[in-house]
């Protein structure tokens, strides 16, 4: 499992992480969330050694991590990293001997990757020459091919095709599957909530909320889902006072997380908005859990 | 091989398979043996017809002047008899340069100077020698009954002396060799150098270097890249070598047969050290970039002490060495390019050229030292570029 317990660190004066904290189990896939600046590409790189940590601890199975043990790590960074000019077999290789494997294994491990992501056909082209979405698949070739325990991918899914987001998703499972910690960062809430079995939300470099994704969107407080005849608006939800906040207005049905034993209260002021269509029980969305973790939550 | 060096080992192998695949590689490696082989094979061609050699003949003892033609013909050259009044008038001439050799049959023969015992292959001190010989032979078979006379294969030669009786100077050939070598250290090093350069920048600017650098430390990474183009480094300078000396041998340029074995050797070291000085120097000046355009300026300050040892070395070779290149020839940063031309022209001696080694060698760990903490506080930051100041006030990642 990798622990990330209570890191700080700056760049400057500008506080980068603060006290962050976060767990990565084995087997599951982690969704690392959190608004632009929030600390999650840092969080990562502290994995790796990458960032200089003014205080806390990165542990990998209990221990600090140490360069073994970062051998048994794959990175994908934010900003891709692969050398342009140098052929995608050959750089898979170079990159699988320098986590330890032998000459004949990690063609082995390339030519598999390459298969497996649809990419072996331009195994004998030049990073450079391969479009955006081939040039990803490459990159979580190089972050796989070696076999991690431990899988950390900044923003894996950006920039693929529908095709390509279910092959990557199905990657990630698989991974997870065979008993690798997997933890990726990505803006895409609703393929979280699809891939994930966890969540980490980070906000001004601290960890906000954690949890299993079912947890989260059962959450604390039951949410409604109210629509009102010729309401689309939803002006109704002005008499609230306190009964609930509403998180979303969907095409005239509005999402409202209600405060404790006022459901009743919701239901009234519905009524008094005029015909009540709908008046139904849901789950938290991701988005929902993280516009309110984050403190953006819908007014 | 421990884990530590075969990943050091692996990026080293890299390095030289990108490189030498590189069609540019190709290229530069292709147009500098052509240009090595013009260069030692024009002063051949040039000098395949040769202008007579003068050689000053005093006195007017019968069939002299066979003997100066016949020396001409056994050391491979043509001369011309300049028959001079008197030996003060010869001596003059000698000195003025209108004569190469003095002939005085059956007392000395003359040259401006004598060359070094290590250097005897000038024109001029051939010819006088082969005159010294046959004259002595003739004189003393001269002197003998026929029978005997054909029994000696070798009579007393005549003695070649120097007008200045000073301490030797340096053959012309050999000032060429130390010249032309300067010239080869200081574009080698700068060539090799920016390679190492934009290598260490590109890594950084395509972001790989993250992805080597969860794998390797920044010390096994800079140290592979080091060693890698230094691979190629030697490859090529052992093809130049090759070209050289096979051109040299077929066209028999003065450039090369002529180059004192000395000057060469010192020129070698000379090469060893500037690579292993400036190479961890451009590679983490390469680092500290993340613009492309941003590196000339920041490599500027090694580029500037390399320039400065070749006007050092340029103006020894021409005009004489100041005390300020004396003192450059003993500096790290200049050294490798300015001692192969003041060896050469006799201006450091061995020994001194030893004491800079020793210094240089020393300026190469600190610099190692250097370099590889100012690699790896720098190689992963992104944004502009990074200050010298700011990286070592910084600790590392």
């Amino acid at each position: 499992m990798l622990e990330v317990k209570e890191v700080s660190c700056s760049y400057g004066r500008t506080v980068a992480l603060d006290g962050m904290s976060f767990e990565v189990p084995r087997g599951r896939v982690v969704g690392f969330l959190g608004p632009n600046g929030a600390g999650k590409t840092t969080a990562m790189r502290t994995v790796f050694g990458l960032v200089a940590v003014t205080s806390g601890q990165v542990l990998w199975e209990g221990h600090a991590v140490g360069r073994p043990d970062l051998r048994l790590f794959g990175y994908m960074p934010e900003e891709r990293g692969l050398y342009p000019t140098m052929k995608v077999a050959d750089q898979l290789v170079y990159l699988a001997e320098l986590h330890g494997l032998g000459p004949r294994d990690a063609a082995t491990a390339a030519g598999h990757w390459m298969e497996r992501l649809g990419i072996a056909e331009r195994a004998g082209s030049k990073v450079e020459a391969l479009s955006l979405g081939n040039q990803q698949r490459a990159q979580l070739a190089a972050a796989l091919v070696h076999r991690p325990e431990l899988l950390v991918l900044d923003e894996p899914f950006s920039g693929l095709d529908p095709v390509g987001i279910d092959t990557m998703s199905e990657v990630l499972r698989q991974e997870a599957a065979r008993g690798a910690a997997v933890l990726f960062s990505s803006h895409q809430l609703d393929l979280v909530e699809h891939v994930c079995q966890d969540v980490v939300i980070v906000d001004r470099g601290r960890r906000v909320v954690a949890g299993s994704v079912e947890d989260l969107a059962r959450g604390e407080h039951p949410v409604l889902e109210v629509r009102v005849t010729d309401d689309p608006a939803g002006t109704w939800a002005g008499r609230l006072q306190g009964a609930g906040t509403v998180l979303g207005n969907d095409r005239g049905t509005l999402r409202v997380m209600v405060a404790p034993g006022r459901s009743q209260d919701v239901l009234e002021a519905a009524r008094a908005g005029g015909e009540v269509e709908l008046f139904a029980y849901s789950r938290r969305h991701l988005s929902e859990v993280f516009r309110q973790a984050v403190g953006q939550v819908a007014r | 091989m421990s884990a530590d060096r075969n990943l050091t080992w692996l990026v080293a192998r890299r390095e030289v398979r990108e490189r030498a695949k590189a069609r540019s590689f190709t290229v530069s490696t292709l147009l500098l043996l052509v240009a090595v082989a013009v260069g030692v094979v024009l002063p051949a061609l040039l000098s395949s017809k040769p202008a007579p050699m003068h050689v000053g003949l005093v006195g007017r003892q019968p069939a002299a002047g066979d003997v100066v033609h016949q020396a001409a013909r056994l050391t491979g050259v043509t001369a011309a008899v300049v028959h001079e009044p008197d030996l003060l008038t010869a001596r003059r001439d000698l000195h003025d340069g209108r004569v190469a050799v003095v002939f005085v049959p059956g007392h000395e023969v003359l040259l401006e100077r004598l060359p070094s015992s290590t250097d005897r292959s000038s024109a001029s001190y051939l010819v006088a020698s082969a005159l010294a010989e046959l004259d002595g032979e003739r004189a003393l078979l001269a002197k003998l009954p026929p029978q005997v006379a054909a029994s000696v294969e070798k009579g007393a030669s005549l003695p070649v002396r120097g007008l200045a009786h000073s301490t030797p100077g340096p053959s012309l050939r050999a000032e060429l060799t130390g010249f032309v070598a300067a010239i080869l250290i200081y574009s080698l090093l700068l060539s090799y150098g920016m390679r190492l350069s934009t290598s260490a920048h590109e890594e950084k600017a395509s972001r790989v270097v993250e992805v080597v650098l969860a794998a390797v430390r920044p010390s096994q990474l800079l140290l592979g890249k080091v060693l890698g183009t230094g691979l190629l480094f030697g490859a090529q300078i052992l093809a130049m070598l090759v070209v050289a000396l096979g051109a040299g041998e077929a066209s028999g340029s003065p450039v090369v047969q002529g180059g004192a074995p000395g000057v060469i050797a010192v020129a070698a070291v000379c090469l060893v050290v500037g690579y292993a000085f400036y190479c961890t120097a451009f590679a983490a000046a390469g680092a500290m970039v993340t613009r492309q355009a941003d590196l000339f300026n920041v490599t500027l300050p090694l580029q500037i002490p390399l320039f400065l040892g070749y006007i050092a070395a340029d103006t020894s070779t021409f005009a004489g060495t100041s005390l300020f290149g004396k003192v450059l020839a003993f500096l790290p940063p200049t050294a490798p390019v300015v001692d192969p031309a003041l060896y050469a022209s006799g201006d450091l001696a061995l020994w001194q050229f030893l004491v800079s080694a020793a210094i240089c060698a020393a300026g190469v760990a600190a610099v190692a030292w250097l370099a590889s903490v100012v690699y790896a506080r720098s190689v992963l930051q992104a944004g502009p570029r990074v200050r010298l100041r700011a990286i070592l006030a910084r600790q590392t990642a």
